[in-house]
C-alpha cells in the first residue's frame, strides 16, 4: 500500500482546493482542469484523485453534492466550504514560501 | 464547531450507510471512466480502443476504491469491529482465563464505583436547593490561640442578640435566619410520637428560596413572640400522617400538648435541618433574648447574587470585631464564621471518604497489576500466533491495537459486572455508614457514577493491557517461529516484568494493610477504654411529657414511673437522666463559692450539666466516690444540691474536700448548689474524648427540660425484654407520652459508628489487596516454575536435592516480597500520617503494626509460593528433560 509522498499529497490537496474554489466541479473535470491549467504538465490519475477528494471531504474542506452534469448524467460535484477557503489561503501561502525557498536554492546552484 | 459536526456526520454515514457509500464511489468512478472514453472517442478512437485506453489510464480501480475508503476512515472502524470479533472469540476460547480476569477487575471496578457513588452523593453533588452555592451557615468561632479556644463543643452555636446585629448590619445577604431543631413530641390524631421539629426565625424559608406547595408560610402575626403560632409540615409527613389530603390545612398538630394548626406543606425533598417534619415559629426565651453568651441557636443565610463568600466573610468579621469591642464580656475572642453549607455539612467526613477512595483506588491498581500479569502469561503463550501475524505483514501498531482491543473488551465486561456489584456494594456501604454521614439517602447510580465507571474501565484497560501488548508485539520473528513449544525467547523479559508487577502489588498491599492495622489497633484501644460507666444490660427509654417545660406534672410522671420500675422483677436499679453518656446536652461556665459578675463568665472553666433522678448512678454503674447520691428528699423547697465528678474536683477544688462547697452554673436558675457527693468520671462525649468536668443536678429541683428524660434501667438479662412492660407502664401513667427505646450498648455502638465504618472498610480493602497480591505471587511463581522446568530437571538430574529446589523457588518469591515490603513500608510510613486525626491512642508510626504487617506479608508470600515450589521439587527430571 504505497502512498504518494507528503509533498505530492499536500500539493495535490492544494491544487484540488484551488480548482474547486472557482466553481463546483466533478472529479473528472477537476483532473482535466488541473491538466489544462498546468499547460498539460500535471497529470492527475484517478488513483490519487479520488482518495484525495474523499479525504478533503472527510476533513470538511470540501463538500459534495450529486447533480446532473452538462452531459445529462448524474455526477458528484465538489465545492469549497468556508473552512476549505481558509485552508486554501494557508496552504497557498505555505506553498509560495516553500517553492520560493526551493527556487532560491536551485537558482544559486 | 460545524466542521467537527460535518466530520462526525460523514464518519457515521461511512459506518452505517456503507453500501450506499460504496455504490456512490462506484458510480463516481464509472462516471470518470465514461468521461475518459468520451475523450478518447473525441480524438477519433474506436469505442473498444477508447475503452481500453481509458482503463489503462485509470490504473487499478480496486486500489483506488480501497484508498478512498481509507480516506473516509472506514477501514479503521472496520478493523475495530474485526478486532472486537476476534477478541470475543479468543475470550470464549479460554473461558477460565477470561472469567478470572473479569472477576478480578469487576471486584476492583465495583468497589471503586460503590465508594465513588457515596463520595459523589455526599461530597460532589450540589445540594438540592435553588442556588446552593449562595446558602451559607453562620457560626460563632472562638479565635484560635485565645485563652478559651476549643473548650466547648457548643461554640458553633450563636446567640440571638449577636444574630440581630449581624442581620441588621450586614449588606451582602438576601436573607438570614436563626433556627434550632430537636426531637419533639408531636401528636397528629391519636398517635403520640417523636418527630424532628425545628423552630425557625423570620426569613428562614427565604434562605432556601422554597415555596409551599400548599398553604402559606407563617404570617407576621404568627411569627410574633407570644402568639399561638402555626406549623409548616414536610411533604413526607403530609403523606404519611395526613394521607396527602389537601384539607390538611388548618388541622391541628399537638406539640408539647399545645395546638398548632397546619399553615402549609413544603415541597418534596425539603427537610432542612436533619429531615425536619415540622417547622414552627421560633419562641425565644427572655434569657436568650438578653444574653450574648446564650449560644443556643444556629444560623443560615443566603448571599445576594454574585457576592463571593470571601466578601461576605470579610464584612461579617468586621461586624464581629465591632461587637467584640462593644461587648467584651461576652464577645471577647469571638468572631463569625461564614461557611458554604455544603462544606459545613461534609466537613468531618471529607477526609475519611477521600481516604477510602484512595484505599479502594489502590485495590484497583493491584487488580490491574494482577490482570496484567495474567495477560503477560497469556501473551507468552501467544508468541507464535503473534509471530505468524507479524510474518504475514501485520505492523507492530496493528498487533498492539488488536491486543489492546482485547483488554478493552475485558475491561468493559468487567465494568458492567462491576456496576452490578457496586449496586449491592453501595447499598451495603449505606447500611454500614454512621448515621452522622450526611445525604446518605441520595446515594445511587447517576450519570456521574456511570461516567466514573466508564472512565476507570477505559483507564484500567490501558493500564493492564498496554504493557503486555507492547511486550508481545516486540516478538523476534525468527526466533519465535523457530521455537517448537509454547516457551519463547521473550520469556526472560516477561518474568522480570511480572516480578516487578508483583513487587508493586505487594507494596500497595503493605500500604493498605498498614493503614488498616493502625485503624484496627486504634479501634481496639477505643473499645478497651475505661468509659467510667457500665453499658451492658441497660435499657434507655426516652420519654417526653407533653406539657410546657417547667411544669410539675412532668416530674410527677417520671417519679411515678420510676417507683413502678424499681419494683419490676429483673430490674436491678433504675434512674432517669437528661443526657445518657455519649452526648452532652448542655454545658456552661461553672463557679465555686460565689457567682461572679457577667464579664467573668466567659473565662471560667466549662462543665457538662446533667439533670438526673435518684438511682441513676447505680443504674448506669457510675461509682459514688464520696458523699451520697441524690434522694427523694431533694425536693424544690429543700436547699439545692449537686453531685460533681472527680474531673470537676481536680479542676476547681484540687486538694480540698468538695463536700459542702457551693457551686454555681448558668442553667435554668443561677442559684448556688451544695455539693453532696462526688462520682467517678464518665466519658460523656463518646469513648474517644477525655471526661470533662460535670455537674449533676436533681430533676425535682430543676424544671428545665424536665419534661424530657431518658429512663435508664439496669436489668439482669437482656434489657430489650423489658420494653413492652415499660411501654405499658408509661401509657398507664399518661397515654399521650411519646417514647423511644434503645440500650446503652446501642448508644455506645452508635458513638463509635464512624471509626467502625472506616476501620471495617479499610480492613476489607486491605484483605482484598492481600488476596489479590497473594494470587499475583502464586501466578508469577507458577509461571516461573513452568518456564524453568527444564533447568530444574537438569539440576535434579545432576543431584540437586528436593530441599534445594524448594529453596531456589522460594528464594525468588521472597526477593519479590522483601522488595515489595521495603517499598510498601516506606510508602506506608509516609502515607499513614494522613490517618493521624482518626487514630485513638495509636501513633501513625507504631512499630508493632508495621512489624505485624511485615510478618503477615512474609507468611502470605511463603504460602502463595509454596504450592508452585512444591511442584518444582517434584518435577521428574526424565520427563522435564525429554520435553526439550
Amino acid at each position: 500500500m504505497s502512498k504518494p509522498t507528503d509533498l505530492v499529497q499536500g500539493t495535490l490537496d492544494l491544487l484540488i482546493l484551488k480548482t474547486v474554489a472557482l466553481e463546483p466541479m466533478h472529479g473528472w473535470a477537476i483532473a482535466h482542469r488541473i491538466h489544462q491549467m498546468s499547460s498539460e504538465v500535471l497529470q492527475v490519475g484517478q488513483s490519487a484523485l479520488y482518495p484525495a477528494l474523499h479525504k478533503l471531504e472527510q476533513q470538511g474542506w470540501i463538500e459534495a453534492e450529486w447533480k446532473i452534469s452538462e452531459t445529462n448524467r448524474r455526477a458528484k460535484y465538489y465545492s469549497l466550504t468556508p473552512a476549505g477557503r481558509k485552508a486554501l489561503t494557508a496552504e497557498a501561502a505555505n506553498w509560495e514560501r516553500l517553492s520560493g525557498a526551493i527556487s532560491a536554492i536551485v537558482r544559486t546552484g | 464547531m460545524s466542521r467537527w459536526f460535518t466530520q462526525l456526520r460523514l464518519t457515521l454515514r461511512s459506518i452505517f450507510r456503507k453500501d450506499r457509500i460504496d455504490q456512490e464511489l462506484d458510480e463516481e468512478l464509472q462516471e470518470h471512466l465514461q468521461r475518459e472514453i468520451e475523450e478518447g472517442l473525441k480524438t477519433g478512437l474506436a469505442l473498444e480502443e477508447a475503452r481500453y485506453a481509458a482503463l489503462r489510464a485509470m490504473g487499478a480501480i480496486a486500489k483506488s476504491k480501497e484508498d478512498s475508503r481509507d480516506a473516509r476512515r472506514v477501514n479503521f472502524i472496520d478493523d475495530f469491529f474485526r478486532d472486537l470479533q476476534y477478541a470475543t472469540r479468543s475470550m470464549r476460547r479460554s473461558p477460565g482465563f477470561a472469567a478470572l480476569a473479569v472477576l478480578i477487575m469487576a471486584l476492583g471496578i465495583g468497589a471503586n464505583t460503590a465508594v465513588f457513588s457515596v463520595v459523589n452523593a455526599v461530597l460532589l453533588r450540589p445540594l438540592s436547593y435553588r442556588d446552593p452555592d449562595r446558602i451559607v451557615t453562620l457560626s460563632t468561632r472562638v479565635i484560635a490561640g485565645s485563652a478559651d479556644s476549643g473548650q466547648s463543643s457548643l461554640d458553633e452555636q450563636i446567640s440571638i442578640p449577636n444574630f440581630q446585629d449581624w442581620h441588621d448590619q450586614s449588606s451582602f445577604f438576601e436573607a438570614m435566619a436563626y433556627y434550632n431543631g430537636r426531637e419533639i413530641p408531636a401528636t397528629a390524631g391519636a398517635l403520640a410520637e417523636y418527630v424532628r421539629g425545628t423552630q425557625v426565625g423570620p426569613e428562614f424559608f427565604q434562605v432556601f428560596d422554597v415555596e409551599p406547595i400548599l398553604g402559606h408560610f407563617f404570617t407576621a402575626d404568627e411569627m410574633k413572640q407570644g402568639s399561638d403560632g402555626s406549623a409548616m409540615i414536610s411533604y413526607a409527613y403530609w403523606q404519611s400522617h395526613l394521607g396527602g389530603d389537601t384539607h390538611a390545612l388548618g388541622q391541628v398538630i399537638h406539640i408539647y400538648g399545645r395546638p398548632f394548626p397546619i399553615a402549609g406543606v413544603l415541597p418534596p425533598g425539603f427537610g432542612f435541618p436533619d429531615k425536619t417534619d415540622l417547622w414552627v415559629p421560633a419562641r425565644v426565651s427572655p434569657d436568650d433574648q438578653k444574653y450574648r453568651t446564650a449560644q443556643n441557636w444556629l444560623a443560615v443565610g443566603r448571599l445576594k447574587s454574585g457576592v463571593p463568600l470571601e466578601k461576605a466573610q470579610a464584612e461579617m468579621s468586621s461586624i464581629a470585631g465591632r461587637l467584640e469591642q462593644r461587648y467584651p464580656e461576652s464577645d471577647k475572642d469571638r468572631t463569625v464564621g461564614v461557611t458554604r453549607m455544603q462544606d459545613q455539612m461534609v466537613g468531618n467526613v471529607r477526609v475519611t471518604l477521600y481516604l477510602l477512595l484512595g484505599a479502594v483506588g489502590a485495590v484497583l491498581l493491584i487488580a490491574c497489576a494482577n490482570t496484567a500479569t495474567l495477560l503477560l502469561g497469556k501473551a507468552t503463550a501467544r508468541t507464535r500466533e503473534v509471530a505468524v501475524r507479524a510474518a504475514l505483514g501485520a505492523s507492530r501498531r496493528r498487533i498492539v491495537r488488536q491486543l489492546v482491543t482485547e483488554s478493552l473488551l475485558l475491561a468493559f465486561v468487567a465494568g458492567a459486572a462491576g456496576l452490578l456489584l457496586s449496586y449491592w456494594g453501595s447499598a451495603a456501604l449505606v447500611a454500614l455508614a454512621p448515621s452522622g454521614l450526611p445525604r446518605l439517602t441520595e446515594v445511587g447510580i447517576d450519570r456521574w457514577v456511570l461516567t466514573f465507571t466508564l472512565g476507570i474501565s477505559l483507564t484500567t484497560s490501558l493500564l493492564f493491557g498496554l504493557v503486555p501488548a507492547l511486550y508481545a508485539s516486540k516478538v523476534d520473528l525468527n526466533e519465535a517461529l523457530k521455537q517448537a513449544g509454547a516457551r519463547s525467547v521473550i520469556a526472560g523479559g516477561m518474568v522480570r516484568m511480572r516480578g516487578l508487577l508483583v513487587v508493586a502489588e505487594i507494596a500497595l498491599a503493605v500500604v493498605l494493610l498498614s493503614g488498616a492495622g493502625l485503624l484496627i489497633k486504634s479501634f481496639i484501644a477505643l473499645h478497651n477504654v475505661a468509659l467510667g460507666y457500665q453499658p451492658e444490660n441497660v435499657l434507655v427509654m426516652r420519654a417526653t411529657v407533653p406539657v410546657p417545660m417547667q411544669a410539675q406534672a412532668a416530674t410527677g410522671f417520671f417519679q411515678d414511673l420510676l417507683a413502678k420500675i424499681a419494683h419490676l422483677p429483673g430490674v436491678v436499679s433504675a434512674g432517669a437522666t437528661m443526657a445518657p453518656p455519649g452526648n452532652v446536652e448542655s454545658s456552661s461556665a461553672i463557679f465555686v463559692d460565689r457567682l461572679p459578675p457577667e464579664k467573668d463568665w466567659l473565662v471560667a472553666p466549662t462543665a457538662a450539666l446533667s439533670v438526673v433522678a435518684p438511682g441513676t448512678f447505680a443504674a448506669l454503674g457510675i461509682p459514688v466516690k464520696r458523699g451520697r447520691d441524690f434522694n427523694d428528699d431533694d425536693v424544690p423547697d429543700r436547699p439545692p444540691v449537686a453531685v460533681v465528678n472527680e474531673a470537676l474536683v481536680r479542676k476547681l477544688l484540687p486538694g480540698q474536700n468538695p463536700i459542702g462547697k457551693t457551686v454555681f452554673c448558668l442553667f435554668d436558675n443561677f442559684k448556688g448548689m451544695t455539693i453532696v457527693g462526688v462520682v467517678g468520671d464518665v466519658r460523656q462525649r463518646g469513648p474517644a474524648l477525655e471526661p470533662m468536668p460535670e455537674c449533676y443536678m436533681t430533676y425535682r429541683q430543676h424544671g428545665f427540660n424536665g419534661n424530657t428524660l431518658s429512663v435508664v434501667a439496669r436489668t439482669v438479662g437482656d434489657p430489650n425484654t423489658l420494653i413492652a412492660t415499660l411501654r405499658r407502664l408509661a401509657q398507664e401513667t399518661s397515654p399521650d407520652v411519646p417514647m423511644k427505646f434503645t440500650t446503652m450498648d446501642a448508644t455506645l455502638s452508635e458513638n463509635v459508628a464512624a471509626p467502625r465504618f472506616r476501620t471495617l472498610l479499610f480492613g476489607i480493602f486491605a484483605g482484598l489487596a492481600v488476596c489479590l497480591a497473594m494470587a499475583g505471587v502464586y501466578g508469577v511463581m507458577a509461571f516461573a516454575v513452568t518456564q524453568r522446568s527444564n533447568e530444574i530437571g537438569l539440576r535434579m538430574a545432576l543431584g540437586a536435592s528436593t530441599g534445594s529446589v524448594l529453596r531456589l523457588v522460594l528464594r525468588q518469591a521472597l526477593i519479590c516480597a522483601s522488595l515489595g515490603l521495603a517499598l510498601g513500608l516506606a510508602a506506608a510510613i509516609a502515607g499513614t500520617r494522613l490517618l493521624t486525626s482518626m487514630l485513638f491512642e495509636v501513633q501513625p508510626n507504631d512499630p508493632w503494626v508495621y512489624l505485624a504487617v511485615g510478618i503477615l506479608l512474609g507468611l502470605v508470600t511463603l504460602v502463595a509460593s509454596y504450592v508452585p515450589a512444591r511442584r518444582a521439587a517434584t518435577i521428574d527430571p526424565l520427563t522435564a528433560l525429554r520435553q526439550e
